[in-house]
C-alpha cells in the first residue's frame, strides 16, 4: 500500500491542527530575537509588573520580562524535544535495526535488555539522574534519550523483521539485490513513517520530561525553561501574577504537547490500515 | 416459505444485487454459485437483515415481508428462525469465549428463561454435530478447523431455524474434513429451507438439489443441480465449469476473458460474452423458463451454431456418412473420433459443402444453409491436416493468409494487410514485412500450421473445422497448436469441430465427444462421461485400445 | 513472550535500577561519602559517624565489595538515614507512600473505567459527532501536563472560587470523627485526583476506541449479529470484551506515567505523598532519601506491572493455554 503520509495527515483535522500548532511554535522560537527587545536573563528593574505595552506579559519576581522568557523557553523546549527525540530514535534504529538484521544471540540479549528497560518508569529515573548530574541542556538531552530509546527499539525491530520477511524484499533478493540495495531501496523508505511516528512520540515525552525536570528545579538554573517559570511562579499564587506569569508557560507547554499528540495520533491512524476509513463490502 | 421478490441491494452507489427473484419451499436445498464479488454473500446477509447497504423489493418469510419489519423484529428472527453459518475464517468465533458459551448465548438471546432447558438444548445440538462436551469447553483457537466449522453449524442450528444459510461452509478445509462437514450438512438439512453459498461446484453438486448462478448481482441461470452441471446453458455457467478443476473433468482448464464489473448496463455478462449481440449491451435479459430451469440470456443460452440433421453421403453403394445428427454449440469443442475410414473426413467435407450431401441438411445459426451461402462460407473455416499441402508453395505468408479475403473480395489492400497482420498476431506469429514475405518452405511445420490457422482466422469465423490439425506435427509443436486453438476458443468463443483418431488428444481438448463407426454416430456425450463410462461397445474397445500405451504404468 | 521470561525481565530491570542507584553517586567527583550524603549532611557529621558509614558501605574497599555492601543493606531493609527528617529513610517513605497509593490507585480506577466506557461508545459510533467530540476533547485534555492541569484546577477552584483547600491531605487538628474525616479527606483529594484522572483518561479511551473499531470489523461480530444478539450485547459482550485486552496491558504501562504524574501533582497541591517528599528531598539535597524514594517507587511500579502481566494471561485464553 502506498500512501502519501504527509497528505493524509494533513487531510485529517487533528493532524492539521497538530501540524499548525507545531509550526507556529517553531516560528515563534526561531524568531524570538525579533519579537522582543529583551534578553531572557535581563533584569528590567521592575518586579511583578502587570502586562503593559513594554512588558506584554509583565515581569517576574526579579524583574525579567515574561514574554521574552516565554519565547526563549520555546527554544529550549523544542530543542530538548527535538534533540532528545532524534538522538533516541538513532539509538532505537541502531539497536532495533541491528537486532533484527543480525538476529541470534545478539538479538536475544539486546531485546532482553530492552524489555527490562521498558518496565522502568523513565521520568523517575531521569529525575534521579538529573538530581545528581544537574545537567545543562546538552546533558539533559542525552539523559532523556538514554531512557527513551528502548520503546523505539522494539518498534524498529518489529518493523524491520516484518519488512525483512515481506514479499517485496524476498522478491528483490531473488533478483539478486544485495544487503545495501535492500536496505536502501526497500527497508529505508518503508521505515520512514514508523520512524516519524516514533520521533513524534519521543518528542512529546522529552518536552514533557524537560518541563518536569526544570519544574522540580534540578536542571541547570541558568536555563530559561517553561517548567522553571512555572515552578517560580507557583510560589506566588497568593498574588495576581499567576495570570500572566504562571498561565502562559503552562499553556505554551500544553499546546506543544497537544501539537505533538495530535500529529502523532493522526499519523497513527493513517498508518494503521484497520483504522483507516474504508468502504467495507460484505464478505464476498 | 421464503420468497424473494425483485430484491435490489446497493452499497454507496454500486448495485450489488439486481432484481433477484427466488422462491424456496420447505426441504429445498439451493446453492448459489458464482465468483467473488458476484453478490452471493450479500444475498445471504440481506436475508438475515445484516446487509450494510440499502435494500428494496420484498422478502416474504411465511407470508410476512422481512424488509418492512423493524430492526428489533428482525433481530428476533435472526438466529431463531433464520440462521446463517459463516465461513470459518480467523475469528469467526469469538476468541475469548468457549464454544459452549457461544452456542449457549445463541439460545439465551432468544429469551430462554429456563437455564437448564437451554443447557440441555446445547448438549443436544453438540451431540448432533458430533462435538463432545469436553471439546465444547474449549476456546476456538484450541480446536481444529473442522471442529470450529461444526461449532458454527451448531450455533446456527441450536434454535432449530426454518431457513439455514451456509456461506462457504467448507472453504479452507482439507478434503477429509470437508467430506465430514458435507455429510453433516446433508443430515441436518432435513425439511429446512437451505441456501448454500459457494464457489465450489463440487460441494454444490453434492449438497444441493437446485442451483442458481449469480453473476454481477443477477441470477443468470437456475436449474436442477445435476442438469445444470452436466449441461450448462448460460455461457457464464459453462465458463465457470471450465475453470473449475474437477476430478472428473478432462478438458484443459479454460478461463473467461475479462473480469467482472459492476454497474454494467444491459446483461451483466455481455462485456465478457463471446456470443453477444447488440441488444445484450442495452437491456438486461429477463430470467425465463427454458423447460428445465430458468435462464437470463437474450440468445436463450449458448446457441447451437452448427446443426447437422440426418446427413447422408454415399459413394456408390458405400455409405460413408449415414444419417448423422450433430450439434456444435458456440464456444465448444466437439471431438469427432473414430477409426480411419469411419467417415469423419467425409462428414467434415460434406458439412463444409466440399462434397454434396445425398440427404439431410445443415443449419447455421438456426437457418438452413443453401449452396453457396456466403455468410456460412465466411464464418465456417477449415484447418487441414497437412499445412505443407494446404498452403500453396507459390504463395508467401501474406498471399496465403490473404487468399480468403481475395476470394470473398473483402476490403481494400490496406485493410487486408491490417487484417492479415491481426490474424498473424492472433496465432502468435510475427507480423512484420520480413515474415509476410516468407514462403512455406522457409517455415517449420508448426509455423506453417499457424499460418493456416491464421488464414482461417482472417475471415473472423465462428466455427473451425479442424481435421487432424496436428497429426503431421511433432509432439511439442502439437501441444502448442492445441493450446493456441483453446486460447482462441476462450478469447473469441470459437466453436471447434475437432476431427481426430487420437482419443487422448480429444480428452484434453474437447467438451463433448461423438464417436463415429462406419458412417454413423454411435455415442455422443460430455467428454468426461464418455471416457469414464462408455456406453457403446465400440467406444469401450476404442478406449481399451487407446489405453494400451500408458505413460504412467503401474 | 509471557510467563517465566516476564519475571526475568523484571529481575533484569531491578538489577539495572540498583546499579544506576549505586553508580550515580560514585560518578560524582570527590569523596564518595560526600556524594552519597550530600554537602550539607557531610558538614554536620561527626568523624565517628563518618567512619561508621564508611565501614557500613565499605567505601574504603573495592567497587565490588561496595556493591555487595549496598545490596546487603538493601536486603536488610536499610535504605539509609535521612538527615533532614532525622529518621531512617524507609520509615520516612512509609509515612508518605499510602497517600500516593491512594491517589494513584483511585486515579487509575477512575480514568480506566471512564476511558473504557467512553472508548467503547466512541468506537461504536466512529466518525459520528459524539465520537469526534470525545476524541477532540480527550486528546486535548491529555495534552496538558499533569502538573499544569493540577495548577489550573488549583487556581480555579482553590484561588479564584476558594472552594477547595489549597494544600495537604487533611485539615490539621480537625479531629478524627469517622464521617467528617472522610469528607475532609475527600475534599483534599478531589482536585489532585481529578487533575490526574482527567489527563489520563485519554490513553485508555483511545486504546479502547481503536480496539473497538478493529473488533467491530472482526467476523465474530457478524456471527453475533446473525445469532440475533441485541446491539448492547454486541457492543459490550462481544466487541467490548475483545477491546479490553489491550487496555489491561496498557493500564500496566500507564502506571509509571501515572506515578510520575502523581509526583508532580502532589507537589502542586502540597499533598503529603511521595511527590512532596521527593520535592523536599530535592530542595534539601537529602540524597539518601531521594534514592530511597525512587527505588521504592520503581520497585512498586515493577511489581504492579508484573501483576498486570499475570492477570493478562488469565484474561486471554489464547495466551494462557500457550503454556
Amino acid at each position: 500500500m502506498h500512501i502519501n503520509i504527509l497528505k493524509e495527515v494533513k487531510s485529517d483535522y487533528m493532524g492539521r491542527t497538530g501540524l499548525t500548532i507545531l509550526l507556529s511554535l517553531l516560528a515563534l522560537a526561531l524568531l524570538a530575537p525579533l519579537l522582543t527587545h529583551y534578553r531572557p536573563e535581563d533584569y528590567t528593574g521592575l518586579i511583578f509588573q502587570p502586562p503593559s505595552a513594554r512588558h506584554w506579559l509583565g515581569t517576574n519576581d526579579v524583574g525579567q520580562d515574561v514574554w521574552t522568557q516565554l519565547l526563549y523557553g520555546a527554544r529550549n523546549s523544542l530543542l530538548t524535544g527535538g534533540g532528545a527525540a532524534v538522538l533516541a530514535v538513532l539509538f532505537s534504529l541502531l539497536t532495533g535495526g541491528s537486532a533484527a538484521l543480525l538476529g541470534g544471540m545478539y538479538d536475544r540479549v539486546l531485546m532482553r535488555l530492552v524489555d527490562a528497560m521498558l518496565v522502568i518508569p523513565p521520568v523517575i529515573v531521569v529525575i534521579l539522574t538529573a538530581a545528581y548530574l544537574k545537567p545543562n541542556l546538552l546533558l539533559l538531552i542525552v539523559i532523556i534519550s538514554v531512557f527513551l530509546w528502548p520503546a523505539g527499539a522494539r518498534m524498529v525491530r518489529a518493523q524491520t523483521l516484518a519488512l525483512k520477511e515481506s514479499m517485496h524484499v524476498m522478491a528483490a533478493r531473488s533478483f539478486g539485490g544485495g544487503r545495501t540495495y535492500v536496505l536502501k531501496r526497500h527497508l529505508a523508505p518503508e521505515m520512514g513513517p514508523v520512524l516519524t511516528a516514533i520521533i513524534i512520540q519521543f518528542a512529546r515525552r522529552s518536552v514533557f520530561m524537560e518541563a518536569g525536570v526544570s519544574f522540580l528545579g534540578i536542571s541547570d538554573p541558568s536555563l530559561v525553561s517553561w517548567g522553571k517559570m512555572m515552578q517560580d511562579a507557583l510560589q506566588f499564587t497568593y498574588l495576581d501574577v499567576w495570570k500572566w506569569w504562571l498561565l502562559p508557560p503552562g499553556f505554551a507547554l500544553s499546546l506543544t504537547i497537544i501539537g505533538f499528540t495530535f500529529t502523532g495520533t493522526a499519523l497513527e491512524t493513517v498508518m494503521n490500515p484497520r483504522l483507516r476509513k474504508e468502504v467495507h463490502h460484505a464478505g464476498d | 416459505m421464503l420468497e424473494i421478490k425483485e430484491l435490489n441491494v446497493s452499497y454507496n452507489g454500486t448495485q450489488v444485487l439486481k432484481n433477484v427473484n427466488l422462491k424456496l419451499e420447505k426441504g429445498q436445498f439451493l446453492s448459489i454459485i458464482g465468483e467473488s464479488g458476484a453478490g452471493k454473500t450479500t444475498l445471504g446477509l440481506s436475508i438475515m437483515g445484516l446487509v450494510e447497504g440499502s435494500c428494496s423489493g420484498a422478502m416474504l418469510f411465511n407470508g410476512r415481508d422481512l424488509l418492512s419489519m423493524c430492526e428489533d423484529e428482525r433481530r428476533r428472527l435472526r438466529g431463531s428462525k433464520l440462521a446463517m453459518v459463516f465461513q470459518n475464517v480467523e475469528n469467526t468465533l469469538h476468541p475469548l469465549y468457549t464454544i459452549r458459551e457461544q452456542i449457549m448465548e445463541a439460545v439465551l438471546v432468544h429469551g430462554a428463561d429456563d437455564k437448564r432447558k437451554a443447557l440441555a438444548k446445547v448438549s443436544e445440538i453438540l451431540a448432533l454435530v458430533k462435538i463432545d462436551g469436553d471439546r465444547a469447553a474449549r476456546y476456538p483457537h484450541q480446536l481444529s478447523g473442522g471442529e470450529r466449522q461444526r461449532a458454527l453449524i451448531a450455533m446456527a442450528l441450536v434454535n432449530d431455524p426454518e431457513v439455514l444459510i451456509l456461506d462457504e461452509p467448507t472453504a479452507s478445509l482439507d478434503a477429509f474434513t470437508k467430506n465430514e462437514i458435507i455429510q453433516l450438512l446433508n443430515e441436518i438439512a432435513g425439511d429446512k429451507v437451505t441456501l448454500l453459498i459457494t464457489h465450489d461446484l463440487a460441494v454444490a453438486a453434492q449438497l444441493s438439489n437446485q442451483m442458481a448462478v449469480l453473476y454481477g448481482g443477477r441470477i443468470i441461470e437456475t436449474g436442477p443441480s445435476e442438469k445444470l452441471l452436466a449441461n450448462p446453458r448460460h455461457p457464464y455457467t459453462r465458463g465457470l465449469l471450465r475453470s473449475y478443476p474437477g476430478m472428473d473433468t478432462t478438458k484443459d482448464l479454460q478461463g473467461i476473458p475479462g473480469k467482472m464489473a459492476h454497474n454494467v448496463t444491459g446483461c451483466p455478462f455481455h462485456p465478457r460474452c463471446t456470443q453477444r449481440i447488440n441488444i445484450c449491451a442495452q437491456e438486461a435479459p429477463e430470467l425465463v423458463d427454458n423447460g428445465r430451469g430458468m435462464i437470463a440470456c437474450h440468445r436463450g443460452g449458448i446457441i447451437p451454431l452448427l446443426e447437422v440433421k440426418k446427413l447422408s453421403k454415399t459413394f456408390g453403394y458405400y455409405k460413408a456418412v449415414d444419417d448423422v445428427q450433430l450439434t456444435l454449440y458456440e464456444g465448444e469443442t466437439l471431438a469427432l473420433v473414430g477409426e480411419s475410414g469411419s467417415g469423419k473426413t467425409t462428414l467434415a467435407k460434406t458439412v463444409l459443402g466440399l462434397l454434396r450431401a445425398d440427404a439431410g441438411a445443415i443449419f447455421y445459426e438456426l437457418e438452413k444453409v443453401s449452396a453457396g451461402d456466403a455468410k456460412f462460407r465466411r464464418q465456417v473455416q477449415m484447418i487441414f491436416q497437412n499445412p505443407r499441402e494446404s498452403i500453396s508453395h507459390r504463395m508467401n505468408v501474406f498471399q496465403a493468409v490473404k487468399e480468403p479475403l481475395d476470394i470473398h473480395r473483402l476490403g481494400s489492400e490496406e485493410e487486408k494487410l491490417a487484417l492479415v497482420r491481426e490474424a498473424l498476431e492472433d496465432v502468435e506469429l510475427p507480423s512484420d514485412d520480413n515474415f509476410l514475405n516468407k514462403y512455406p518452405h522457409h517455415l517449420s511445420g508448426g509455423e506453417n500450421q499457424r499460418v493456416s490457422i491464421a488464414r482461417a482466422l482472417v475471415m473472423k469465423p465462428r466455427v473451425l473445422v479442424a481435421d487432424e490439425p496436428t497429426s503431421a506435427l511433432d509432439a511439442s509443436v502439437q501441444a502448442k497448436i492445441i493450446k493456441l486453438l483453446l486460447n482462441l476458443q476462450e478469447r473469441k468463443g470459437l466453436a471447434i469441430l475437432l476431427i481426430t483418431h487420437d482419443l487422448a488428444l480429444a480428452r484434453k481438448a474437447s467438451d463433448r465427444i461423438a464417436v463415429m463407426l462406419a458412417g454413423r454416430i454411435v455415442e455422443e456425450g460430455p467428454t468426461g462421461r464418455v471416457l469414464a463410462v462408455p456406453r457403446h461397445t465400440f467406444t469401450k474397445s476404442l478406449l481399451q485400445n487407446s489405453r494400451v500405451g500408458q505413460l504412467c504404468p503401474g | 513472550m509471557k510467563g517465566p521470561t516476564t519475571v526475568i525481565n523484571y529481575l533484569i530491570a531491578l538489577v539495572l535500577i540498583l546499579s544506576l542507584n549505586f553508580i550515580l553517586p560514585r560518578l560524582m567527583p570527590g569523596d564518595p561519602l560526600q556524594a552519597i550524603y550530600g554537602d550539607e549532611a557531610i558538614i554536620a557529621m561527626t568523624p565517628e559517624l563518618k567512619a561508621e558509614l564508611v565501614a557500613r558501605f565499605a567505601l574504603d574497599q573495592s567497587t565490588g565489595r561496595q556493591f555487595w555492601a549496598y545490596i546487603s543493606s538493601l536486603l536488610r531493609g536499610d535504605l539509609g538515614y535521612s538527615y533532614f527528617y532525622n529518621a531512617p529513610v524507609l520509615a520516612v517513605i512509609f509515612g508518605s507512600l499510602p497517600w500516593t497509593v491512594l491517589l494513584v490507585g483511585l486515579a487509575i480506577i477512575i480514568s480506566t473505567l471512564i476511558g473504557v466506557v467512553l472508548g467503547i461508545e466512541s468506537g461504536y459510533r466512529r466518525g459520528r459527532p459524539l465520537d469526534r467530540a470525545l476524541l477532540g476533547v480527550l486528546m486535548f485534555a491529555s495534552g496538558f501536563p499533569d502538573f499544569f492541569a493540577g495548577i489550573l484546577l488549583l487556581l480555579f477552584f482553590g484561588v479564584v472560587l476558594g472552594l477547595a483547600p489549597l494544600a495537604g491531605a487533611t485539615t490539621p487538628y480537625a479531629g478524627c470523627g469517622g464521617l467528617t474525616f472522610l469528607t475532609d479527606l475527600f475534599k483534599h483529594l478531589a482536585l489532585p485526583l481529578t487533575s490526574l484522572a482527567m489527563v489520563r483518561i485519554a490513553s485508555p479511551f483511545l486504546l479502547t476506541r481503536n480496539a473497538m473499531v478493529i473488533s467491530l470489523g472482526e467476523p465474530f461480530i457478524l456471527t453475533a449479529r446473525a445469532k440475533g444478539c441485541p446491539d448492547k450485547v454486541i457492543r459490550y459482550r462481544h466487541a467490548g470484551k475483545n477491546s479490553l485486552l489491550p487496555v489491561v496491558t496498557a493500564t500496566g504501562m500507564q502506571l509509571p506515567h501515572m506515578v510520575s504524574g502523581a509526583l508532580f501533582i502532589e507537589i502542586v497541591f502540597s499533598y503529603p505523598g511521595m511527590g512532596s517528599l521527593l520535592y523536599n528531598a530535592l530542595l534539601t539535597r537529602d540524597y539518601p532519601l531521594l534514592q530511597g524514594i525512587l527505588l521504592v517507587l520503581t520497585i512498586t511500579v515493577l511489581s504492579v506491572n508484573l501483576l498486570v502481566d499475570i492477570v493478562y494471561t488469565r484474561l486471554d485464553p489464547r495466551i494462557a493455554y500457550a503454556y
